[in-house]
């Protein structure tokens, strides 16, 4: 029955679409990687540290041009691959995306450069190419959608509110490059309004000049809000079904509480805004009409205009926002058990499998990296089942016994050893010694 | 390892191509080999023609124009329109906008856009003067064609609630124009459009 309904969500007329193949060159620690990858669920087993969840990265890193772990992105460069001298100056990242029913696929580069400049700096810089055109970065965004689940998701729950924010944003940008845009052009203009705060705060600048910078703050800001809006009030009708019918028996029933910045504290909130503890926020928000919205974070912004001054920087606006979890009207990052806020993660995840799949048709690639490890039994096999019924999912583990045997049966299995990966479909290995059917 | 750098005179010039923009090191590299086996005529006369460009040119003391005499030769000319102005941020964009043959008006040249995290305000730009032209009469209409990036549209913004007060119509290039890109890239026939399209602000 679990299945069932796992099958329902996913059964809508979507497109198939899969990663073929992957190359790596000098990412991380690969320095050739030539991978066809099939369809359907593809188990990556083998010892810790012998590069499978770098595989998952990078596939992520050609979806979302992001790395999952917010690190520097010349990290990702294998500086000194074959014990060679010099630093290696070129990495590259390509994808064969393939799509059924259309003609032709979907070929996706990313190259890592790195400049010499001068006789000791180096500059990092990336570009991007679609089917060997080279484009901007946000372009490669929408040509493979996937989901990653990670074991460090649950973290999610009692990070820092940036941490949530990154996540909307990411999810966002995957499926909606207008989003992107706006989004970058709102960044832009935080870091001319703050530059603008701190020479007011010095006596260098007139008030005046605020005007522009507020201007296209509040516009842009108000276009963020309402996306975030939409999409936390998507997730949060599929992550709550999932989690109370499926996961949690009908005992838990979860919310997602978006909490925007957009005004200067709680006092200040419009009088028709529903109270923060029925989490409404969402439903109040979709109701106003964008200009609205960005005339009233134009209000706030000139209200609080002093304390910013003061501060030097912008205190309203999305890139204060938080977003909350709450089961049973109970935040989940202050009363929640570890095992609550993995499984509320969980349903999050899956919610936000089926959401882009109907933002953009197409049923993202499913990339897991050692996450059944940490779930019960009954959640390990509601998430394997919807695993099998996507179009293809990744997965990785360093123990293949904890999948049973009827999964293992539907997998390709590889086998990841020192930046090599080598198919395996005889039977799974238990323990060092023992080799016994599964 | 003994190691023996370039003589000075070459790595000067190296060092001092590369601060141009968009000029890498490499690139700086190469030009001075070239220049240092080209001919002396080539080479003087690329010397030549700096030092000329800083000693013969100056700035139009009406428009901010590049110019070699006073004025230059767009607000000397008796047979363009006195009563518009079309205000852009660099000499590239004039040239740009010349080149449309769609304008026949007058310029202003900032040089520059507004940018606090460049440390470039209002009082960097020559927008007092601007205000000056429009105060001291004459004109009836003002084109905002900064660039369509944040800092022009930021610019554009400011000098629109600065004109606010006085008898003109301001105008912004109408949208067509790449967004993020520069006037001086645009190919003439978007942006003698834009020109045409140009809307009241
Ligand atoms: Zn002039």
């Amino acid at each position: 029955m679990r299945r069932g309904a796992i099958c329902v969500l996913l059964s809508r007329a979507a497109a198939a679409m899969h990663l073929a193949q992957l190359t790596l060159t000098n990412f991380r620690n690969y320095t050739r990687l030539d991978l066809a990858l099939p369809k359907g669920p593809t188990l990556l087993f083998g010892a810790n540290a012998q590069g499978k969840t770098t595989l998952l990265e990078a596939i992520y890193y050609l979806a979302t041009t992001k790395s999952p772990h917010a690190r520097a992105d010349r990290q990702l460069l294998n500086w000194y691959a074959n014990g060679s001298e010099d630093p290696v100056a070129v990495g590259r990242l390509t994808a064969q995306v393939r799509l059924a029913g259309e003609t032709g696929q979907r070929h996706l580069e990313i190259r890592l450069i790195r400049d010499q400049t001068g006789r000791a700096g180096s500059e990092f810089r990336r570009q991007v190419l679609v089917n060997g055109v080279k484009v901007r970065l946000v372009d490669l965004l929408g040509n493979l959608n996937v989901v990653l689940f990670l074991p460090q998701d649950v973290g999610l729950v009692s990070a820092p509110p940036a941490e949530r924010r990154r996540y909307l944003d990411i999810t966002l940008c995957q499926v909606d490059t207008r989003y992107c845009r706006t989004l970058s052009q709102y960044n832009k203009v935080l870091a001319q309004r703050n530059a603008l705060l701190r020479s007011l705060q010095e006596g260098r600048a007139r008030p005046a000049e605020l005007s522009p910078w507020d201007e296209k703050l509040a516009e842009l800001g108000a276009s963020l809000v309402l996306r975030r809006a939409a999409l936390i009030a998507d997730l949060e009708q599929r992550a709550g079904r999932i989690h109370f019918d499926d996961l949690t028996g009908g005992t838990e029933s979860l919310r997602l509480a978006y909490r925007p910045r957009l005004w200067p504290n709680a006092d200040q909130a419009p009088s028709s805004l529903p109270p923060a503890a029925t989490a409404d926020t969402v439903g109040w928000l979709l109701e106003q009409p964008e200009n609205q919205l960005a005339a009233s974070l134009r209000r706030a912004l000139d209200g609080s205009r002093q304390v910013e001054t003061q501060r030097g920087a912008t205190l309203i606006g999305p890139h204060r926002d938080d977003l909350r979890l709450l089961v049973n009207g109970r935040d989940l990052a202050d009363y929640g058990s570890r095992g609550q806020q993995r499984t509320a993660l969980l349903a999050l995840k899956l919610a936000e499998v089926a959401w882009m799949e109907g933002q953009t048709g197409e049923r993202p690639v499913l990339l897991l990296d050692e996450v059944l490890a940490e779930l019960d039994q009954t959640r390990r096999a509601y998430l394997l089942s919807s695993v099998v019924a996507a179009e293809q999912a990744i997965l990785t583990a360093s123990d293949p016994t904890m999948f049973t045997g009827e999964f293992l049966a539907q997998a390709t299995r590889m086998e990841v050893k020192g930046g090599q990966i080598r198919p395996r479909n005889g039977p799974v290995q238990r323990g060092t010694r023992d080799e016994e059917e599964v | 390892m003994p190691f023996h750098a370039a003589p000075q005179p070459v790595t000067r010039l190296i060092e001092e191509l590369s601060r141009l923009p968009g000029i890498g090191p490499k690139t700086a590299s190469r030009l001075t080999y070239h220049l240092l086996r080209a001919a002396d005529e080539q080479a003087l006369g690329l010397a030549d023609a700096l030092r000329q460009l800083r000693e013969r040119t100056q700035f139009c003391r009406v428009c901010f124009n590049i110019t070699e005499g006073q004025p230059c030769a767009v607000c000397s000319d008796p047979g363009r329109e006195q009563a518009l102005i079309c205000v852009v941020e660099s000499p590239l964009d004039v040239l740009a906008v010349e080149k449309t043959r769609a304008y026949s008006g007058q310029y202003h040249v900032l040089h520059g856009a507004i940018s606090p995290i460049e440390g470039v305000g209002p009082d960097d730009l020559k927008i007092d003067r601007l205000l000056d032209r429009v105060r001291s009469g004459g004109v009836q209409e003002v084109i905002l064609a900064t660039n369509p990036t944040l800092e022009g549209e930021a610019t554009a913004m400011y000098l629109q609630k600065q004109l606010a007060g006085f008898p003109v119509l301001v105008s912004r290039l109408a949208r067509g124009l790449p967004v993020g890109g520069d006037l001086e890239y645009a190919d003439e026939v978007t942006l003698a459009r834009a020109l045409e399209g140009r809307s009241q602000m």
